[in-house]
This record gives C-alpha cells, sequence and structure tokens, in this order.
C-alpha cells in the first residue's frame, strides 16, 4: 500500500474543558478529494486549521509532500471569514471605514496585494490573470483592500490559492458570498487544480461540489467519520416552532408611508462609479430582493440607507420622509432600522456575550448599558428563548457556531422591532437547513407590517414573502420589478 | 502678544489651573441642540479635522472647511480628505463671515497666523473652538471680546474619534471656555454641544480650563508621554546590544514591549500592570522605579517649573523663529539611534514574556506616571487633569512606537510635543548614566524570573501592594475608567 498524503493520529483537542477532538484518525491518499460536512460546531474548522499548522492539538500530524513536485510543498487554508491587514500589519479597521476617504491610504491595493502575493511565494502573475476574469474580479485591480465587499474579499482569498496551486488546499465554505457565475467558474476551477496535483479538501454542506470530490466524511464525537455521499452528512436539529414574542407581533411604528426615496444617485470614488443613476422607492410594507454580482455596488446602496456612507449628504435621498443632510442625525435613522450584513458581523465586538450583543440592539450600539430597563430585560430574554439561545446566553458570541452567531445578530436586529429590515445577505455562511430556519423567521416577522429589503445570491435561500425585486449590475439598476408568485425555486 | 497665564494674579492662576470636573451624563441631555442649524466652519482637513467634521455632521451638524487658497488651488491632502466626502469647501473669505462656529483644528504652529487671517472675517457674535489652548495661553492670542472662545480637546488620535463614534461611543474629551471671551454666556452650551456632535459625552468628559489644559497637556507629553518612553526605549535597546542579547531580538523587545506593558495600564492602571510580574519581579521593579523616580523627580520639576513660568514656550518658540534649528538637528539624531536603524527580528514574543524579560520598562513606565502625575499635581493641576495627560494617554504613544519606532512617534505627535520630548531625553539620559551602570540583562532582555525561586517576603510584598494601589493616580484612575469602561465592555459597532 502506498503512503498516505495526509496522516493524522490520535488528534485531541479540548477548548475551555470541552472535547472538541478526540483520538481522532484519518488518513488523505493522493488522488482522494474530501468535503467535510455535517452539524454546526462540531470542531470541522478547528481541525483544518490544525492541519494547516494554524492551531496546535495534541497528536501527529503529518504530511508526505513530493518533493519533486512543482506545486508548493504546503497545506494552504482559505479561511470562511476575510482577513486583511494594513500597510503596518493591524487589523484594527473598525465598521464602515471603507466609505470615509483618507487621503493617507492605508491598505494596497488589489494590484499590488496580489503582486506581493506573487513575489512571496514565486508565482508568475500571468497565471493570476485568467482567474481574475473567471472571479468576475478583474475590474478590482486598483481598489484599496478596504473598499472591497465581502464576497470580494471572498475572492480574493480564492484567487491568490488557486493561483498558489498548494499540495494540499484546505477551504472552509468556498462558496460563501459568491455570486452564481463565480461559483459555477469555481467549481471548475477546482477541478482543473485537482487535475494538475493538488489535493482538495473543502468544509461546506453543499451539494453542488466539484466533480473531483469522491470522498466524504463529517466529525462525530470528536472523530472523523466517513459518510457516503453528501446526501448522508448530520443536519442540525430542527427547529421547533415557537410563537413569535408578543411584542415583535405589534405593528410597528411607521414614521412615513414612502420609506426611502432614492432619485438619480450616483456614487463615485475619483475616477471609479460605483452607483450610476440609481433611482428607486421603497413603500411602507413592501418586501425587496436586492440582487446583483459581487461588486455590483449592493454594498454601497444599503450603506445611503443606513446612513453609513459620507456621499449620501449630497444626494437626492429621503428617508423616512426626510431629505439626508437636513439634521437628521445618523442615529435617528439606525433607530428605525434593523441592520444585520456580513461586515457588521465581522466588526462586531469580539468580547460581547450574546445577551449583550442583543441588548446592544436597542440602542443601535449606544451603550447606556447600565440602564437596560425591566421591560428590555423581559423583551431579550424572551427573543433568546425564541431564538432557542438561552443556554448561551452568557457566552462570547464570537466562540458559538457562525448559524448561532447569525441567530444572534438577527435578534438584536429586530429586539426593538424597526419598521424597516435590511438584511444583507444573512444567510452567507449558514448551510441549507439553517438557511431555511432563518428565512422562516423572516417571514414570520414580516407578517407583522415590517419593511424589508433582503440580499441574497441564490433564489433557493430566499424567504417566500419577497415581493418586489431591484437588480444592480455594475452600479446600475438593471431591473425593478413587482414579483406575484414566490421567487423560491 | 505676552504670555497670556503671566498677566494672571497668582489666584486667578491657581483657579483657573484647577478647573478639573468629571461631568454628569444628565448635563449632556440638550444633545446637539445649540449648535443645530447653525454654520459651522472647520479649519484645516487633517486626521482631527477630518474625522471630527464627519461625526459632527453624522450627528446632524451643519459642517464646511476653511482652507487656505493654496491648498485648494493645489488640490493639496487636505482639500481631498473634505471634498471626498462630500463636504463644502471653500476659502477663508468665502466661509468664515457667515459662520456661527469657527472650529481650529490646524497643528498647533499655525494658529497664530490661522487666527490673524481667520478673526478679522468673522462675524459679531460668533464662537471660535480650540483643541489645544498653547495659542492662547502661551502665545497670548487676544480674541475679539464679542467672540465666544471655547475647547474641546478629545484625547485620542483623529482616527479613533471616527471609529468609536461609528462604534456608538466616543472617546474621553476636555471641553473649556476662556473666561475672557464668553460674552453671551453660550460657551458651556457650545461646547457641550459640540461634544456631544462628537461622541465624547459618551466617554467621560472633563470640565478643564484653557490654562490647566495646556500646562498639563505640556508636562506629560514632554516627560512620561514621549520624553521617558525615548529614553527608555533607546537605553533599554542599548543596554541588551550591550550585554550580548541578539539585535533582533532586542529591537523588537523595545519596539512592541511598551505597547504591550502599556495595555496592561490602560485597563488596571499602575497596579494593574504590575500585577502582570511574578512576586519576585513585582519586587525587583518595584525597587528599581522607586530608584528612578528618586533620580528623575528633579527633571520632572524643573519641567513642570518651566512649563509655569513659560520659559519652556518662550525658548521653544524661538526655536520656532530660528527655523526650527533645534527641532530639525534632535529630529535627525533620533534617527540615527542603533534602536531606530534595527530592524525588529523575526521571532516570536509571547504577550507574557513583553513583562517578564522587559522588567525595566515596566519600572520605567509606573516611575514615569506616578512622578508626571505627582508633579502636575503639586503644581496646582487637580489629579483629573493630572491623570489624562500621563496615565490614560500613555497607551495611545506606545501605540505609535509599535507602528514604526520612535521616529513614527516623533511624526505622529505634536511639533510642541517632540521639541519637549527631545528636550527631555538629552538632559534625561546623562542623568541616568549612573543607574544604567549597574542594571544588567536579568531586568532587560532576559527573563527575570529564570533561575529564582519565586518565593518573596510576604510582608514586603503586602506593603509594595498597599504603596501601588493607594498612589492618588490610582484612586483618580479607579473613578475615570469606569465611566470610560461602561462604554468600552459593550462596545458593539
Amino acid at each position: 500500500m502506498k503512503e498516505p498524503f495526509v496522516h493524522i493520529a490520535n488528534l485531541n483537542l479540548q477548548y475551555a474543558g470541552i472535547p472538541i477532538l478526540q483520538d481522532l484518525n484519518w488518513q488523505i491518499v493522493k488522488g482522494e478529494h474530501w468535503v467535510i460536512g455535517g452539524k454546526s460546531g462540531t470542531g470541522k474548522t478547528t481541525l483544518a486549521k490544525i492541519i494547516a499548522g494554524q492551531e496546535k492539538a495534541n497528536g501527529d500530524v503529518s504530511i508526505n509532500f513530493n518533493k519533486n513536485s512543482n506545486s508548493p510543498a504546503q497545506a494552504y487554508y482559505v479561511s470562511n471569514w476575510y482577513q486583511f491587514t494594513n500597510l503596518e500589519g493591524e487589523r484594527n479597521f473598525y465598521y464602515q471605514q471603507r466609505y470615509n476617504k483618507h487621503q493617507q491610504n492605508d491598505t494596497l491595493t488589489v494590484y499590488a496585494d496580489l503582486v506581493h502575493f506573487g513575489e512571496k511565494h514565486n508565482l508568475a502573475f500571468d497565471q493570476a490573470e485568467p482567474l481574475l476574469l473567471q472571479l468576475g474580479f478583474d475590474n478590482c485591480r486598483n481598489t484599496q483592500l478596504i473598499e472591497l465587499s465581502s464576497g470580494e474579499h471572498k475572492k480574493l482569498q480564492l484567487i491568490q490559492a488557486l493561483w498558489l496551486r498548494p499540495q494540499l488546499l484546505i477551504v472552509d465554505e468556498p462558496f460563501t458570498g459568491l455570486d452564481k457565475a463565480s461559483r459555477a467558474n469555481l467549481l471548475e476551477i477546482f477541478d482543473d487544480i485537482a487535475e494538475k496535483g493538488t489535493t482538495l479538501l473543502l468544509i461546506t454542506n453543499d451539494k453542488d461540489l466539484p466533480t473531483a470530490i469522491n470522498c466524504y466524511a463529517e466529525i462525530q464525537n470528536g472523530q472523523l467519520l466517513q459518510m457516503a455521499s453528501a446526501d448522508s452528512f448530520s443536519k442540525d436539529t430542527e427547529r421547533q416552532q415557537k410563537p413569535l414574542p408578543y411584542f415583535l407581533q405589534e405593528l410597528p411604528k411607521v414614521s412615513s408611508n414612502i420609506m426611502v426615496e432614492l432619485k438619480d444617485v450616483s456614487v463615485r470614488y475619483g475616477e471609479k462609479e460605483v452607483l450610476k443613476n440609481v433611482s428607486w422607492t421603497v413603500k411602507a410594507g413592501e418586501k425587496w430582493l436586492l440582487q446583483g454580482p459581487n461588486g455590483s455596488g449592493k454594498s454601497t446602496l444599503l450603506s445611503l440607507l443606513t446612513g453609513d456612507h459620507p456621499q449620501a449628504y449630497t444626494a437626492n435621498i429621503w428617508l423616512f420622509g426626510q431629505k439626508r443632510g437636513t439634521g437628521e442625525s445618523i442615529w435617528d435613522i439606525k433607530e428605525k432600522i434593523g441592520i444585520i450584513s456580513p461586515e457588521l458581523h465581522w466588526y462586531f465586538d469580539k468580547n460581547a456575550t450574546v445577551w449583550h450583543s442583543v441588548a446592544s440592539g436597542f440602542y443601535d450600539s449606544i451603550g447606556w448599558f447600565i440602564d437596560v430597563k425591566h421591560e428590555e430585560r423581559k423583551k431579550i430574554e424572551q427573543l433568546l428563548d425564541f431564538f432557542d439561545l438561552l443556554p448561551d446566553k452568557n457566552k462570547i458570541l464570537h466562540t458559538l457556531p457562525l448559524g448561532k452567531q447569525r441567530l444572534a445578530l438577527l435578534a438584536r436586529t429586530i429586539i426593538k422591532n424597526p419598521q424597516l429590515l435590511i438584511l444583507d445577505e444573512p444567510c452567507q455562511g449558514l448551510d441549507r437547513a439553517q438557511t431555511v430556519h432563518f428565512n422562516a423567521v423572516v417571514d414570520e416577522l414580516c407578517n407583522y407590517g415590517k419593511t424589508l429589503i433582503y440580499v441574497g445570491h441564490y433564489e433557493s435561500q430566499l424567504p417566500d414573502c419577497i415581493n418586489h425585486r431591484l437588480i444592480l449590475e455594475k452600479g446600475e439598476v438593471v431591473d425593478c420589478e413587482t414579483v406575484r408568485e414566490p421567487i423560491k425555486q | 502678544m505676552v504670555n497670556y497665564f503671566n498677566t494672571l494674579p497668582l489666584r486667578e492662576q491657581l483657579n483657573q489651573l484647577s478647573q478639573a470636573e468629571l461631568m454628569e451624563p444628565s448635563e449632556f441631555t440638550d444633545g446637539i441642540d445649540a449648535l443645530k442649524g447653525k454654520k459651522i466652519v472647520i479649519v484645516g482637513c487633517g486626521a482631527q479635522g477630518l474625522n471630527q467634521g464627519l461625526n459632527l455632521r453624522d450627528s446632524g451638524l451643519d459642517i464646511a472647511y476653511a482652507l487656505r487658497k493654496e491648498a485648494i488651488e493645489q488640490k493639496r491632502d487636505s482639500w481631498k480628505n473634505a471634498t471626498d466626502n462630500n463636504f463644502t469647501v471653500g476659502t477663508y473669505e468665502e466661509l468664515i463671515p457667515n459662520a456661527d462656529l469657527v472650529i481650529n483644528l490646524t497643528p498647533d504652529k499655525q494658529h497664530t497666523s490661522v487666527i490673524n487671517a481667520v478673526q478679522p472675517l468673522m462675524k459679531q457674535g460668533a464662537a471660535l473652538s480650540y483643541s489645544h489652548g498653547f495659542n492662547i495661553v502661551e502665545e497670548g492670542m487676544v480674541i475679539r471680546k464679542d467672540i465666544t472662545v471655547i475647547m474641546v480637546a478629545p484625547k485620542c488620535p483623529g482616527s479613533e474619534v471616527r471609529a468609536e463614534y461609528l462604534r456608538g461611543f466616543g472617546v474621553p474629551t476636555l471641553i473649556a471656555v476662556h473666561p475672557e471671551n464668553d460674552p453671551e454666556g453660550k460657551g458651556w452650551p457650545y461646547a457641550k454641544a459640540y461634544c456631544v456632535g462628537t461622541g465624547g459625552h459618551r466617554a467621560g468628559v472633563l470640565k478643564s480650563s484653557f490654562v490647566a489644559e495646556v500646562k498639563s497637556d505640556l508636562m506629560g507629553e514632554q516627560t512620561i508621554l514621549c520624553g521617558l518612553l525615548q529614553t527608555g526605549s533607546i537605553l533599554s535597546f542599548d543596554k541588551m546590544i550591550e550585554k550580548g542579547i541578539d539585535a533582533g531580538y532586542a529591537s523588537k523587545l523595545v519596539q512592541y514591549g511598551v505597547e504591550v506593558i502599556t495595555e496592561a495600564l490602560k485597563h488596571g492602571g499602575v497596579s494593574g500592570m504590575m500585577d502582570r510580574l511574578s512576586n519576585v519581579a513585582k519586587v525587583k521593579a518595584f525597587q528599581i522605579s522607586e530608584e528612578l523616580k528618586d533620580i528623575m523627580r528633579p527633571l520632572f520639576e524643573k519641567h513642570q517649573d518651566d512649563i509655569m513660568s513659560g520659559h519652556f514656550s518662550k525658548t521653544m518658540m524661538e526655536d520656532w523663529a530660528n527655523g526650527d534649528a533645534n527641532l530639525l538637528k534632535w529630529r535627525a539624531e533620533t534617527g540615527e539611534t542603533a534602536f531606530e536603524k534595527t530592524a525588529a527580528g523575526d521571532v516570536k514574543i509571547d504577550e507574557q514574556e513583553y513583562f517578564d524579560n522587559y522588567l525595566l520598562m515596566v519600572a520605567f513606565v509606573r516611575a514615569g506616571v506616578e512622578l508626571a502625575f505627582e508633579v502636575m499635581v503639586e503644581a496646582g493641576i487637580k489629579p483629573e487633569s493630572a491623570y489624562y495627560e500621563s496615565l490614560h494617554e500613555t497607551p495611545l504613544i506606545a501605540n505609535t512606537i509599535a507602528r514604526k519606532k520612535l521616529f513614527e512617534m516623533n511624526r505622529v505627535i505634536s511639533d510642541t510635543a517632540e521639541y519637549g520630548c527631545y528636550l527631555f531625553d538629552q538632559a534625561c539620559k546623562p542623568l541616568l548614566a549612573d543607574f544604567m551602570k549597574k542594571i544588567d540583562s536579568d531586568v532587560v532582555g532576559k527573563n527575570f524570573n529564570e533561575g529564582k525561586s519565586g518565593s518573596v517576603d510576604n510582608a514586603t510584598l503586602v506593603q509594595i501592594n498597599e504603596i501601588l494601589r493607594s498612589h492618588p493616580v490610582e484612586i483618580v484612575g479607579v473613578k475615570l475608567r469606569k465611566s470610560m469602561t461602561a462604554m468600552k465592555a459593550i462596545k458593539t459597532v
């Protein structure tokens, strides 16, 4: 029998006294390409990081790299979340900083970052060019890293990994946040590099996988269990239907029948036009889907509505009946909106407990926490119960599995019963069962007079209540329509 | 112009020096109302100017930027900063005459020329704001009697002012009204509303005076904040090289160590920082820092005396007039030190290792913070002011050293701070020569605990802890940090 490529023996890891991995054994033979799926919180990401040498555990992990191969002898890990640093190697950026313009450029451009990566790993730049095209990234070359949206950051990470073509490529939730076209191309590129000798290890519960994938596994009780196919992965237990807390069954106060009005709004950064002549009216009670490829301007458009974009002050924008820049504060605006987005999640306080995170929703993070009133405390408890988060309420938010973190942030978003919900890719990184659960809650909430703007790439992953759709491409509105039937499927 | 402070009778000097009151949240319930609908024009669009302006506009205020004609014509960075964020930008002549409030956020050194250009254009009864009182107190600028003069000084770099605001918080801020210029009694309502607009009211606001701000700010930046961190860093590095410690390691320990060590200071004060050491190390650090306090006290006192008498600002302004001859010479010398020229090595240093292997810096920080605080308070400055200008700002300055060493620190701080820093450093190094001869690598470069039993005399330890915890900087620190951490602990987005 030939020597295994990856050999893992008796791997053990505990986190805060709770065993995550227990005597885990695993062998990957050349020619095998694995997917790890299964329930959230079983240790998939931890295992991936251990193999890539980013985390330590007790036990043996050895990888027999081929010294004669022209692929780098590396186990390269692409995380679910993006990370980038400024020119001094720090990561202390703040929420929505990318919309505030400063002359001192703190981060590299995409092009400079790629050149830097290429030099570090000794790669020829012309090999990156096709990847930029296939993942629809070609127009981002001169963009500063800080200006990229979450989907674009994900792409940049993938481009670097695929360009590197390491002998072992580990990708955590590869499809998170990608638009449809990029996703289809990514599947092909995975197959291409697998053929050229890269061993793939993907962490996902997605069923739409590269054809090269031929082995499936999940982690159960800290051990690796091989499965027959992606269909046989264990699913998170289905949520029991619970009635929506009473305070959310009350119709929210509506400030104006026309919630959002944009007339001929453009946003440009120097030469780059991010939004072009966008006009859009959102009336109270409407449920909008906002769609478009990565980089089409969705996040920028939403930042105009949430008070986060400086250029809103000189554009024709009315929010809740008031023209922007006529004496309102961003906190007056945020008070009326419940927001959730990958970026908000990314920049969320890493030290907040679940309870604190939800409570901060009352104040849009204006932190008079000392003053949380009795009534508000009761609401927090009710909502935590509704989302089955009571047992986790004192845990640090970011230590929970991603799905639970998102539910906690949704709870934060709705705790004040806002009139407008802006959910920007709320299901990014969630598996199908979690997505269905999440969207069912959104539908339920929307029965009670909410206005909704929802961003999602995939038709199969939307709430039923959607009745309008706006589609952006390259910053322009290409479609704005009323939807009669549920878009789903 | 004559030094304003020196024109005051002693009783009034003491009165203004001792202004320091932590304000209650209930004093800010009117929000931004006093400035709502008023025309606010900011002069200068650097880090403070831009970030404060972004916050004020996001709070519902009407903000425009007045820049010098050349800055606009040549599309300088200040012009780009303002226009890229869709602010109205105009010349002084275009914008100042209509302004109800002019906010001066230009560098200290330009204040006289800026005020001379702006003041004649200001309308009757307008208000003028500073974020540092040097121009009024030391240079003695006299403002027209119909104009209200206030100060709003966020005690953080501009980028932090913005970041904390967007998270829904703010940074600790000092506000003041110049007693010579409050003809309509609107000074405090304006200063409070401006402070609310920047988010400062959520993080602890100190009601101060122009005099107290200047005299404490100068003292802090010259001694503990910049001067001592520079002296301590250079001496520590040189000692490690002398004792054969790897240069890359030494460079990294010094560059990042001060940031890690003062981070503990930020959260738990001096005793919190000292608690990061083992018992034996704490006893040693205590002894060294006591010795350092004795040696350096006269120097700290001299700096405070020169600041109070106006001697410091007089000599610095002479250097300004002399084309910054001394400043530029000292700046060049700092760029040439061995520490500055040795890149941080590619070695991993664990967080605790920065304490265990850099005990000397812990001792320097304790000595410097306590000395600066003590000397300020002895000179008539209130503990609250002294705390902000010593302990509170130390981690912020340490962060600049971690970024790009002392050169970066001196680039980021004001020219005034930089000048004072070199002045201190020049005097402090010879003062510590004998002390440094006794220092070995066990307190800088190597783990002090290595090869030691770890046991200490209990009574000694109890006594040391008692001395550390009962120091007045700790007492006032607990009170002030409470008003900040109430926010910090739950900062979200």
